[in-house]
């Protein structure tokens, strides 16, 4: 069944998809604040890393410097993946227009990120628009060939990168890029505590949604396949656990992983 | 990692140590539920460790900020307290917005005195930039003079100004602006915010490394409180929800008491609940009256109007009049009680009490 599907690097993950994900196109990872779509991305490029892939992270969200620290706690190879901050300064709120992200702007290796959030610059501050974003990545794309990419998150391009009347559109377009690029992406998208979903889930060609509930004993997490194209994929529902290796898939039962097929 | 303390221990528990250091937070959760003495909490805390501390107060003037507090017993005299109250409007035709930047009131705690009058000649409405810029201002002129930073910063809070100052797509841009600006103050920021409405991901809530989330609700007629942790950006935490009190030292969170149900359904499952066991109640004491009429009419005891009272309560409590219910059966079940005593004792029974008639019964 693997059909040359890559690996997610989430073991129980690649038995839903049936083997793992069709490679060079864009993927959605959804689901509430704090559901572990970060860690799940990291782990779907740490998996590129050790198969000696050039991975890709786009910070839209959080400082590199916090993802860092906040991955530590794993203790993951991760110093080889390499993380583009495409994080908006704090604004000047001047009259001139938006000054956009200069396409300068080089990934930085893990181990290379300091501990220190990057400081807005007195004389000029640069913001993020999807138009320079994908610019850049553009560049960088020419530059060098990276197998896997993730953008952390697409939420927060589109929050903050977009302007409103067009967002469906150039998200459409986004994703398009990607997938011409020739890249297997992993954007992740954050769902509100109720209500519609995000019209990313429709453009992407597979939705890995995370769940997070509440009940008396605490928070508990499952994982779904939603969408797949051009693949079989496991229908059910299964709680996750993230532990000190990561992201662990469990069976129905709260034991052991799916089996394959 | 290093961790800094909220202040109450319980949710320093809660959260694997405390708080992972020159990030920003929000505390969240409806009005009255302890947001602002959390965050208080926070400020007391570093005051007493020695750090500097700054609250930029948006929804109540630092004056009643101050007195609201007096009940606690703190010592935030060395707070600075940034007051970025919007005025009066001046509802003037030619410019709308002023922005609060052009005066800074900042001052200690301890010279919080009557509210600030606005000023006759022009109005300060606030807004994000406004405040932001006053917060640069002062936290650089605090550094110059002190050659200390601000290491705990709170503002309380972003609800009104996303209410009333900030509308549209820019709000957004706004408030990522100002998370990333307190962010590079490397101070720790509380941010208190109200989540307005469930299917938006709101700006602030999606930016924080973590969330704080109160709760309260209606259990009968008691309000009880209770304390979460929604999100918490690279460390574990308790994801339970735990019952916390406030009394005059504060929040106590008791992090190993258990709350039964989900936030959203509880009042109304609490309502459900007290229904259900005063229903009860009522339903044991019409038992306990059906026994006490069957001994009665054993002994040959009048009972007919007991019997009368009790029907009414059985109608009470069809009706889910609850109270009427369990007040007229009580009522039958102690003359009942009393009669039956009496005529165990061998005594004349007493003097017919009122009791009203029957309803449909008129003389």
């Amino acid at each position: 069944m693997n059909d040359g599907k890559i690996k997610t690097g989430t073991p129980g993950l690649d038995r839903m998809l049936h083997g793992g994900f069709v490679p060079h196109r864009p993927y959605i990872v959804s689901g509430a604040p704090g559901s572990g779509k970060t860690v799940l991305s990291m782990q779907f490029l740490l998996e590129g890393i050790q198969g000696g892939e050039r991975c890709l992270f786009v910070a839209l969200e959080e400082p590199p410097n916090e993802i860092k620290q906040n991955m530590r706690s794993f203790r993951w190879p991760v110093d080889d993946i390499e993380m583009l901050d495409g994080n908006s300064d704090v604004r000047r709120f001047e009259p001139t227009p938006v000054i956009e992200i200069s396409t300068e702007v080089e990934p930085v290796k893990m181990r290379e990120i300091e501990d220190r959030i990057r400081k807005t610059p007195d004389f000029e501050s640069h913001e993020v628009t999807v138009h320079s974003l994908q610019q850049l990545l553009k560049n960088t794309f020419i530059k060098r060939r990276y197998e896997r990419v993730v953008v952390d998150s697409m939420t927060a391009l589109k929050y903050f990168c977009m302007r409103e009347f067009e967002e469906t559109l150039t998200t459409q377009s986004f994703m398009r890029f990607l997938a011409e690029s020739k890249v297997t992406s992993l954007l992740t998208v954050e769902l509100p505590e109720s209500g519609d979903v995000p019209p990313e889930t429709f453009l992407a060609r597979g939705e890995v949604r995370l769940h997070k509930l509440r009940d008396e004993t605490g928070i508990k997490r499952f994982i779904s396949v939603e969408k797949y194209k051009g693949s079989s994929h496991d229908e059910f529902v299964y709680p996750f656990e993230i532990r000190e290796s990561g992201i662990v898939v469990l069976s129905a039962e709260g034991g052991k992983a799916p089996a394959p097929l | 990692m290093d961790r800094i303390s909220t202040g109450v221990a319980g949710l320093d528990t809660m959260l694997g140590g405390g708080l992972i250091p020159r990030r920003p937070y929000v505390v969240s959760g409806p009005t009255g539920s302890g947001k602002t003495i959390l965050a208080m909490h926070f400020l007391a805390e570093g005051l007493g460790r020695g750090e500097a501390g700054l609250m930029v107060t948006l929804d109540e003037p630092p004056n009643e900020v101050k007195s609201n507090l007096s009940a606690f017993g703190w010592n935030l005299d060395r707070l600075k307290m940034l007051d970025a109250t919007p005025d009066i409007k001046a509802h003037k035709r030619q410019r709308s917005v002023i922005d609060v930047g052009t005066t800074l009131d900042v001052r200690d705690m301890e010279q919080v005195g009557e509210i600030r009058q606005s000023s006759g000649i022009r109005a300060l409405e606030v807004s994000v930039h406004g405040i932001q810029k006053m917060l640069k201002q002062e936290y650089f002129g605090h550094l110059e003079r002190t050659k200390q930073p601000y290491k705990r910063i709170v503002v309380d809070s972003l609800t009104a100004l996303k209410m009333f100052s900030m509308q549209g797509e820019d709000s957004r841009i706004m408030i990522q602006s100002f998370l990333r600006f307190l962010s590079e103050l490397e101070a720790t920021c509380l941010i208190v915010s109200e989540r307005l409405k469930p299917t938006v991901i709101e700006t602030e809530f999606f930016l924080a490394r973590g969330e704080i989330r109160f709760h309260k609700w209606l259990d009968g007629n008691v309000i009880r409180r209770a304390i979460s942790i929604e999100k918490y950006r690279g460390s574990r935490f308790d994801d339970r929800i735990r019952p916390i009190t406030i009394t005059n030292a504060g929040i106590t969170v008791d992090s190993q008491g258990s709350v039964s149900l989900t936030a959203g359904r509880l009042a109304k499952l609490g309502d459900a609940y007290l229904e259900q066991r005063i229903g009860d109640e009522v339903s044991t004491v019409i038992e306990r009256v059906m026994k006490l009429i069957e001994e009665a009419n054993k002994m040959r005891v009048s009972a007919s109007d007991v019997e009368h009272g009790i029907s009414r309560a059985m109608l009470h409590l069809h009706r889910k009049n609850y109270q009427k219910a369990l007040k007229t059966a009580l009522n039958a079940q102690s003359v009942l009680r009393e009669r039956l005593d009496r005529a165990k004792q061998g005594l004349p029974p007493p003097p017919p009490r009122a009791v009203p008639p029957p309803p449909g019964v008129r003389k």
